[in-house]
């Protein structure tokens, strides 16, 4: 038997849009999730910047210092900072379902406290040192 | 046209068709075994099984128990050589599919569970929570996949089998998505299409379950068995009819009328047990046939409720609590809040009699062979013989298990030493199908397969419902004789190839109304009530063994139409006895000769 | 009363692309998406989708409604106060009107082989407590009906991604006390096209109509595959 060639078109091959994350809010939501890396991308370059200065020597550490307070700085790190607790609450949210270890409301709880101990631990221990 | 060849065709990727394809593949692994089925198998309707499936499994059960309580729920009309290989495979069966994978519900030592159902003496249905069926199929399905003997043919639907001289050479289908017809010789060919329920207008059936196979096999003259017998579920929801499972019953679950009595106990059902200990026979634990007659009853009484122009009676589960219903019916809870808007937690559910399954189909013998050698029917489409009159709640799914391995391996020991036949001896027949589908299409045409198809649905409501008399039926046949002339006439307007559901629709509905042919002849014939086949006219009200204790046979006739014969049932060890259940049918069990000929 | 559907219109034969067609159909408080495609069928018998259970248990008549992965059978008009808008699931080859090509699908299926392997022979169940079928009892309940597949970037970006039902399925049988076949499965799950091609939108459990939470079971996959990859380090 030959095998005719379709002239029709045959089936359609559909295309995804270049904005297709605009299309639905649970999209942009998950879209901000992973835009959260950027503002957290600043901070962590301010970090690494702050720990060349100090090798430097106590001049370029002031220098830092002064950068670090600049009002643009402050915001970006705010923001940052606004960033890293969004992305915990979602990655809170996700744990229990990814390692189901006990009711998934208790493991929330249990993960803030957590982060909340932890950071408060750093902060104190930090401080201490400085 | 494409040819093909195959050594085995299985027809239909549900429970049976599966079953079967596993078990040829597993017989000879060098056996090519074709799998078509009209949908992806895992749409096929064994997915809408809720309930479970029958073995005998607790030690204080008995083979001999679950051997008489089929016995009896089939009204004595069930073969009983054949229900004795079923009552004894079925637990080796649920196991297979336990090693398979399949998540069968479990007690807390890690045992498998058991519930109750209806008709049945003891608990021995095996259940996976109120979706049984669905994991019964998925289980099947995705061991097939293990198979590379096993090529599936997805969305081919056949429209004739290619006969050579009462023996099977093959089928001929249709490639849905490319509209394409195919010539697939094989050796031997298994039916597994399922039911009929859709030629009925309320029913629990998916869209695809429309006879498809039992007009198929009864075209080339096979016989179509006890059709007459078609079971109404007791509790489908009013309007979709969508199934709301006998499990609900099993578990403690009661039906009230409109004044929240439990009217079961009125019609030999009784004494009433408390609500939430059900009690194996008694009250809502009844069969299928006496459930839904006792509705009927009710109906006439005027003492249903109404639904939205439906009469309907109420199945109250609230008394079971939130917690049980959520681990052991949390489908039905889901198709409660979806489709009547009713949390069962808190509020009763509406229901009514719903057409559910019929229990005849093509004629086999306990091999699954048919009168066409080479030509094997398993699972709803089939009439082994296990049924009767009137089929138990939770046989089915062990049935297509049990039978449908019988016909892989018979299937396969055929195909093993068969030859095909010669491509030229089917030539002729391939032709003239190919001649009639072409010639179906036109431009235009007055008539459409909804109206023919609405008018069918109805008729067969009306004149071989739960109860039917002479006058109904014979209306009822009437009405499919005009539908019929009719038919002939309907032409399909869509001349599209790709996926032309029309031409699908059109082709099943022709199926449709063939097997509504055997149902309403059937049942015109046998002029005594037993099981689900009860008359209102006069003389023809009480079971009489006398004249009836034998199956009807549809046969077709080359002019079209059917005649009926009889052929007697096979009775070893059970002679025939009253039935009966609730406190009557206490006496009934451990002994099959205790009650008296009717 | 009277609504407005719109449905995604797409003839093989004769389109470049889907075009919206709109019809009228009858609608009360039961009317779900399926019952108005079956009332336009009747207008218009030429109209393509798959259905058949209509009580969300076969997964035939997956849909988009409103760009939203969709059972039809499931999803009804009352809950649409104006127009409603039917298309072909998302990232799928559209074949006729509503109906898409399930092929990939399947292979995906397939690929991961979805079925329990333990060749012990034996007549009697395995013991498996309620505890060990929770394990996996919410990821054997998928449908197949190909919701997710629609509701998932990645998919749409990377149709050799093994998506969220392929992958569930995978977790289903390696979680099952009786199974031996993590290690067979596990190549499938830590290629480039496995488990870590997702990226946690989530979107696949939001739509899922049977609550199964592929994303989790995706997840839970991601751990089992890290561990996989640790462990193999240590062998030499």
């Amino acid at each position: 038997m030959v095998v005719k060639k379709k002239s029709a078109p045959g089936p359609y091959q559909p295309v995804m849009a270049r904005t297709w994350w605009l299309q639905h809010r649970y999209f942009q939501m998950y879209m901000l999730r992973e835009a959260t890396v950027l503002p957290l991308l600043f901070f962590i370059g301010c970090l690494l910047y702050g720990l060349y200065c100090l090798n430097l020597g106590e001049v370029q550490w002031q220098h830092w210092l002064a950068f670090m307070a600049q009002p643009w700085v402050v915001l970006l790190n705010l923001l940052a900072f606004i960033a890293s607790l969004f992305h915990a609450k979602t990655f809170f949210e996700l744990f229990p379902r990814v390692m189901p270890l006990a009711r998934p409301g208790l493991m929330i709880a249990g993960q803030w406290l957590a982060t909340l101990l932890v950071a408060t631990g750093l902060v104190l221990l930090l401080g201490g040192w400085l | 046209m494409q040819q093909l060849q195959q050594d085995i065709i299985v027809v239909g990727g549900g429970g049976a068709g599966l079953r079967a394809a596993i078990a040829a593949a597993e017989a000879s692994p060098g056996l090519q075994v074709a799998l078509l089925s009209k949908v992806y198998p895992m749409r096929s309707h064994t997915v809408a099984a809720e309930g479970g499936a029958a073995a005998v499994t607790l030690d204080e059960d008995s083979l001999a128990a679950h051997f008489q309580d089929t016995v009896s729920g089939s009204d004595w009309l069930a073969e009983q050589d054949v229900v004795e290989y079923f009552v004894a495979h079925a637990y080796q069966e649920l196991v297979q599919l336990e090693r398979w994978g399949c998540p069968w519900s479990r007690k807390t030592d890690g045992k498998v569970q058991v519930r109750r159902f209806g008709g049945m003496k003891t608990e021995r249905t095996w259940f996976a929570a109120d979706k049984t069926g669905f994991h019964i199929l998925h289980t099947l399905f995705q061991t097939s996949l293990r198979y590379p003997a096993i090529k599936r043919f997805d969305e081919y639907f056949v429209v004739d089998l290619l006969v050579v001289e009462q023996q099977i050479a093959g089928v001929l289908a249709i490639d849905f998505s490319s509209g394409k017809l195919v010539q697939i010789m094989a050796k031997a060919v298994i039916l597994a299409t399922g039911g009929a329920g859709r030629v009925f207008h309320y029913n629990t059936n998916g869209g695809i379950v429309t006879g498809d196979g039992m007009a198929l096999a009864y075209r080339h003259g096979v016989a179509l068995r006890d059709m007459e017998f078609v079971q109404y579920h007791p509790t489908g929801l009013p309007g979709s009819g969508i199934l709301i499972t006998e499990a609900c019953r099993g578990e403690g679950g009661i039906l009230l009328n409109k004044d929240g009595y439990r009217y079961l106990q009125d019609y030999g059902l009784g004494p009433v047990t408390p609500a939430g200990q059900p009690q194996n026979k008694y009250m809502e634990l009844g069969p299928r046939d006496k459930l839904s007659q006792a509705f009927w009853q009710q109906q006439q009484l005027g003492l249903t409720a109404d639904y939205q122009g439906h009469a309907v009676v109420y199945l109250d589960l609230r008394h079971l609590g939130k917690a049980h219903l959520a681990s052991r019916l949390p489908f039905i809870c889901e198709l409660a809040k979806a489709y009547v808007n009713i949390d069962p937690a808190t509020a009763p559910i509406p229901i009514r009699p719903a057409v559910h399954y019929t229990m005849g189909g093509i004629l086999t013998d306990i091999n699954c062979q048919t009168s066409i050698a080479g030509l094997f029917a398993v699972g709803e489409c089939a009439s082994v013989g296990l049924h009767g009159a009137n089929r138990l709640g939770s046989n089915s799914l062990s049935e297509l298990l049990v039978f449908g391995k019988v016909a892989g391996e018979q299937a396969a020991a055929l195909a093993l030493q068969a030859n095909l036949p010669p491509l030229s001896a089917v030539a002729v027949q391939s032709e003239q199908q190919q001649n009639y589908i072409g010639n179906l299409f036109a431009d235009s045409c007055d008539d459409t397969v909804h109206a023919i198809r609405t008018e069918l649905t109805l008729a067969m409501e009306q004149g071989c419902g739960i109860y039917r008399d002479n006058a109904g039926m014979q209306s009822c046949l009437d009405t499919l004789q005009a539908l019929k002339t009719r038919y002939q006439q309907l032409k399909v307007t869509d001349n599209s190839k790709v996926y032309n559901s029309t031409l699908l629709q059109h082709l099943e509905l022709g199926f449709g109304l063939d097997v509504a042919e055997t149902i309403c002849r059937s049942a015109l014939a046998r002029t005594e009530s037993r099981g689900a086949h009860q008359r209102l006219d006069e003389g023809m009200t009480k079971r009489n063994d006398n004249d009836f204790l034998t199956h009807s046979l549809a046969i077709r006739q080359p002019d079209g139409n059917t005649m009926i014969s009889w052929q007697p049932v096979k009775i070893t060890s059970l002679p025939p006895a009253e039935r009966h259940y609730g406190a009557k049918g206490s006496g009934l069990a451990g002994s099959g000769s205790a009650g008296s000929n009717v | 009363m009277s609504k407005t559907i719109n449905i995604a219109r797409y003839n093989p034969e004769q389109d470049s692309q889907p075009q919206l067609q709109a019809f009228q159909v009858d609608s009360d408080h039961s009317t779900s998406v399926l019952d108005a495609l079956l009332q336009v069928q009747q207008q218009d018998p030429s109209l393509g989708f798959r259905w058949s259970c209509r009580m969300a248990i076969c997964g035939s008549c997956g849909v988009m409604v409103n760009g939203i992965p969709k059972l039809g059978c499931k999803t009804f008009l009352r809950d649409y106060p104006d127009e409603v808008t039917v298309s072909a699931l998302a990232h799928f080859v559209v074949e006729k009107d509503l109906i898409v090509d399930m092929q990939p699908f399947l292979a995906h299926l397939s690929a991961v082989k979805p079925y329990l392997i333990n060749d012990q022979q034996n007549a009697e169940p395995h013991r498996q407590t309620p505890a060990q079928l929770a394990k996996y009892q919410q990821f054997a309940n998928c449908i197949n009906c190909g919701l997710c597949y629609s509701a998932c970037p990645q998919f749409g970006l990377n149709p050799e991604f093994l998506g969220p039902a392929a992958i569930t399925l995978a977790q289903r049988y390696n979680l099952d006390s009786r199974d031996q076949g993590k290690a067979a499965r596990m190549p499938e799950l830590n290629s480039k096209n496995g488990v870590w091609g997702c990226t946690f939108v989530g979107f696949c459990s939001e739509v899922c109509p049977k609550k199964v939470d592929p994303a989790a079971a995706i997840n839970q996959g991601k751990v089992a595959s890290a561990g996989d990859f640790i462990i193999s380090m240590f062998k030499p």
